[in-house]
């Protein structure tokens, strides 16, 4: 097998691994996320954002790895995130979480990710119908907060100062666990 | 659960977002941005272009995300090797209905599967529309300093939050469960 392929199958498990610990593979966890009893899995994502966008500037000025922005589109965006958040409302699992839940041994998460495989089969049914329709009229293109404030390392800094509000505000409103170690 | 004197076996946000940022820093220099949404697509065309070869290469979807034998479909492989090692050795058993669902729908499993079918299906549609799931447009993206990924992010989390509002109840476990 390529290297690749190692590759992927490594990062795959570590990242499975780390998101059952912080009990994203849990829908019982994530619903209590969304109803804003836990705010654990929140202000993990948003911590893990921070710190991956200053390691990326890192690799980024070291002249390592590879990037890939994808283009917003106001509609296909706009609609994507708005089906996308009401299924995982009502489900609890999002794709990635599907595959390690399901390899937890959550049958639940098994029917997460079979109803996964049909619509991405009727997505990309659709897509030579869909892409024109939704997606490439109001494709603004790849923009980046960088566009927005003219370099990186600044654009950085008001993300991580950004999320660093949201992270304190899901402190304040959010409440906390009763099986995190913590108070 | 098996011992009192073991550690609750949830790890503190704070340490976990350091190893999960490790995790992606490594996959941004080793292959760049991860995805998940991506995998469903690698796994249907590795099947489907076993019987249906034609229609594969007809298929724009199909054409623009590698087949099985890549990184991509290693890595929601790797994902379920590490969500079973990871449930191995944790002291919580799984559960096939969550607590909060048991207690707003009842324990029928036809019930539960239906819906996770369901939302299954909404997120994977929706994530091919946008262009990524919660890690291939949100988090990679946001890291990457996207706008589409921080648009995608706002939405998803407002509109989840909305959504299990109206499934389970205002305030969830909380105020009605008993």
């Amino acid at each position: 097998m390529s290297a690749q392929i190692w590759l992927g199958l490594l990062s795959g498990i570590a990242f499975g691994f780390v998101i059952q610990r912080i009990g994203a593979t849990n829908a019982d966890k994530m619903a209590r996320a969304h109803l804003m009893l836990e705010g654990e899995i929140p202000r993990f994502m948003l911590l893990a954002i921070i710190i991956s966008s200053v390691g990326l500037l890192g690799l980024q000025s070291a002249n390592v790895g590879r990037t890939l922005i994808i283009p917003v589109s106001l509609v296909a965006t706009g609609l994507g995130g708005i089906l996308f958040g009401v299924g995982w409302g009502l489900c609890g699992y999002c794709p990635g979480t599907t595959w390690a839940a399901a390899g937890e041994g959550r049958m639940d998460a098994v029917f997460a990710l079979l109803g996964g495989l049909a619509g991405t089969a009727l997505f990309a049914q659709l897509h030579e119908f869909l892409i024109p329709l939704l997606h490439a009229p109001t494709n603004m293109g790849q923009i980046t907060l960088a566009d927005w404030f003219g370099s990186r390392p600044l654009a950085v800094a008001v993300l991580a100062v950004v999320f660093g509000i949201c992270i304190w505000i899901i402190g304040f409103l959010w409440g906390k666990s009763t099986n995190a170690a913590e108070s | 659960m098996k011992n009192n004197n073991t550690p609750l076996p949830y790890w503190k946000w704070v340490p976990a977002s350091f190893a999960l940022a490790g995790i992606i820093i490594f996959i941004f220099a080793t292959f760049g941005p991860p995805a998940s949404s991506s995998g469903f697509v690698s796994t249907l065309k590795g099947a489907i272009q076993v019987v249906a070869p034609d229609y594969v290469e007809a298929k724009a979807h199909y054409r623009m995300i590698p087949d099985t034998g890549s990184w991509i479909f290693a890595f929601v492989l790797g994902m379920a090797i590490g969500g079973f090692i990871a449930g191995r050795t944790f002291s919580i058993q799984v559960r096939d209905i969550p607590e909060i669902w048991e207690k707003r729908f009842g324990n029928s499993r036809v019930k539960r599967y239906a819906a996770t079918f369901a939302g299954g299906f909404l997120i994977l549609f929706a994530a091919r529309l946008a262009g990524g799931c919660t890690l291939g447009l949100f988090i990679s993206g946001s890291t990457q300093l996207a706008v589409s990924g921080l648009l995608f992010g706002v939405l998803i989390f407002a509109f989840a939050m909305l959504t299990a509002r109206i499934v389970f109840g205002k305030g969830g476990a909380g105020k009605e469960g008993k």
